[in-house]
């Protein structure tokens, strides 16, 4: 097994069960929220976006509950970690630790060394997701609630292509840059920024988080079908990070 | 000009923001060994990337083994083995797994070949490479580089920072290398580490190709050069007294006398040395020149 494949199993694996392990605790959690539910409104009135998510739980159940907390909370919060600190190695990271000149002159084209690096951070960032999307149905089992396979896994190309947004950002940065920590830490802070920004009123529609919150995750599980509207631009930035980040890695120097 | 030209570059121009770290550059180099040299920062590992296509010339072109420099350089490195002269490598690897990541794109052979190379060199190859010597990695990296079959191979420092011992052992593998008709481009900037086995020797400084010769010719003009020294320096009349022996030139130097002889045999000129008016030297030094005093004696450059 090559170095590569090593390194991005290992990540798989640790951000996979991360996942798995808040997506279990929040769907066995589920009936003991469902009875405070009452008590947790209450406490969400100083929050109005707060109260808002509470709401949609109460009047659309455990859907709700499922999709703000396995896609809303652990996807967007984790995902958008592992996007940010491996998009930020792709190429910087090579640079970072001098191995940037080994990389490159080898006899392989950059086009493909770009390819290769960008598919596998998005491997490893939509695999974890489809793969905790796929226990869902066994777990709430658990909890005595059913939820529809097929629409959840439209959930979950959803969140995908949002996290591979912010993935591709990150990794054509990356292929400009020689410094992973500031990008990934700027990264890092613009989508808590964002994310504090969602739990605020007045600006809650400024943030990239409306992009995938509990109302357009409800929408694809009612319509079944992925809302183009957003999930297309999302597609374009995937492919223009990519195409972006292969320009700059094209006249990159060692 | 070699007779086959396996490397040639014309005009290759490279730019770095305000700094013109590669001057515009025509040189042809054919089969046998051609050494680089030149001092930190003279533009051998730009002029090197850029012939391998791992930086963007600003202007002109090269040809290796007869394919042109176009794109990202990629048919030329499937024809070319480059070791580049930066030491970073993967820590986490065993130097066998790092032979396969370096080696990805040849053919299935150079895998052995280099594992062969690696074991000759005394390499512990299960080891992981992050507890190698610097000397290690070197020759990791050289075993990489030596393993293809490829006509032309360009080395940037193969010989830095290797003991006494392993440079011989090194340079011994790059003379039998070019023995089979290959082509080898190595770079250093210590003229007495490489010269033995150069047949060309190519100064560049301050990203200009100051000089192109024959290594044989360059061995020829060092070895007419003797520097002396005295303890608490030349006496003041060791310049007159050594002028009058009849050699072509006598300079003093810093803290020593350098003489230009007539012939490269220094025994006529130490005998009348031993008979001359002046103390017993403390160090006589006879074939052995500095890249700076090559440049600045026999060139009339300065710079280095």
């Amino acid at each position: 097994m090559s170095r590569s494949t090593k390194g991005w199993l290992f990540t798989l694996l640790g951000y996979t069960l991360v996942l798995e392990m808040m997506l279990a605790a929040a769907i066995l959690y589920w009936p003991n929220f469902r009875d405070h539910l009452g008590a947790v409104k209450l406490l969400s009135k100083p929050l109005p976006v707060l109260g808002d998510i509470i709401a949609q739980v109460e009047s659309m159940g455990v859907a709700a509950y499922v999709v703000g907390q396995h896609f809303f909370k652990g996807c967007n919060v984790l995902g958008a970690a592992a996007a940010a600190l491996i998009g930020a190695a792709a190429v910087a990271g090579e640079a970072q630790r001098g191995t940037l000149e080994i990389w490159l002159a080898r006899p392989v084209t950059r086009l493909r060394l770009a390819s290769e690096r960008y598919l596998s951070g998005q491997a490893v960032i939509w695999l974890g997701v489809f793969l905790t999307t796929l226990t869902i149905p066994l777990l709430l089992t658990q909890v005595d609630e059913i939820m529809r396979l097929d629409r959840l896994m439209l959930c979950a190309l959803h969140q995908c292509l949002f996290l591979g947004a912010v993935y591709s950002i990150t990794y054509l940065i990356s292929c400009a840059s020689s410094e992973p920590m500031r990008i990934s830490m700027g990264v890092l802070f613009f989508m808590i920024f964002q994310f504090g920004i969602y739990m605020v009123k007045t600006v809650t529609h400024w943030s990239v988080y409306r992009l995938a919150d509990i109302e357009v995750f409800h929408h694809i599980l009612v319509d079944g079908v992925l809302d183009w509207g957003i999930a297309g631009p999302m597609l374009a930035i995937n492919l223009a990070g990519f195409l972006g980040g292969y320009v700059f890695l094209k006249r990159r120097c060692p | 000009m070699p007779s086959t030209t396996n490397i040639s570059s014309k005009g290759l121009t490279r730019r770095f923001g305000d700094h013109l770290a590669l001057h515009p550059t025509d040189l042809e180099v054919g089969p046998g060994v051609t050494g680089l040299l030149g001092p930190n920062g003279s533009g051998k590992s730009t002029f090197m990337r850029c012939l391998v296509g791992l930086v963007r010339p600003d202007a002109g072109s090269a040809v290796i083994d007869g394919v042109t420099l176009t794109g990202d350089g990629v048919e030329i490195r499937r024809r070319v083995t480059y070791a580049p002269g930066e030491l970073a490598l993967y820590g986490e690897l065993r130097a066998d797994e790092h032979l396969r990541f370096l080696l990805r794109g040849r053919e299935d052979e150079a895998f052995g070949r280099a594992k062969k190379i690696a074991e000759i060199l005394g390499l512990p190859l299960g080891q992981k490479v992050r507890s190698f010597s610097h000397g290690m990695k070197r020759q990791l990296i050289f075993a990489a580089a030596m393993a293809p079959d490829v006509r032309v191979r360009i080395l940037d420092e193969p010989t830095e920072g290797l003991d006494p011992t392993k440079r011989s052992e090194v340079l011994e593998l790059m003379a039998e290398d070019a023995q089979d008709g290959r082509t080898i481009l190595l770079s250093s900037h210590h003229l007495g580490e490489v010269d033995a086995i150069c047949e060309n020797l190519a100064f560049l400084d301050g990203g200009r190709l100051v000089s192109v010769e024959n290594a044989q010719r360059v061995r020829e003009r060092t070895s007419q050069i003797v520097r002396i020294w005295w303890t608490g320096g030349a006496p003041k009349d060791a310049v007159q007294v050594l002028s009058s022996l009849g050699e072509e030139e006598v300079k003093l130097q810093d803290d020593h006398l350098m003489i230009h002889l007539t012939s490269s045999d220094p025994r006529p000129f130490l005998k009348r040395l031993g008979d001359a008016p002046l103390p017993a030297p403390s160090a006589v030094e006879h074939g052995r020149i500095s890249l700076a005093l090559l440049y600045r004696e026999i060139y009339g450059v300065e710079g280095v």
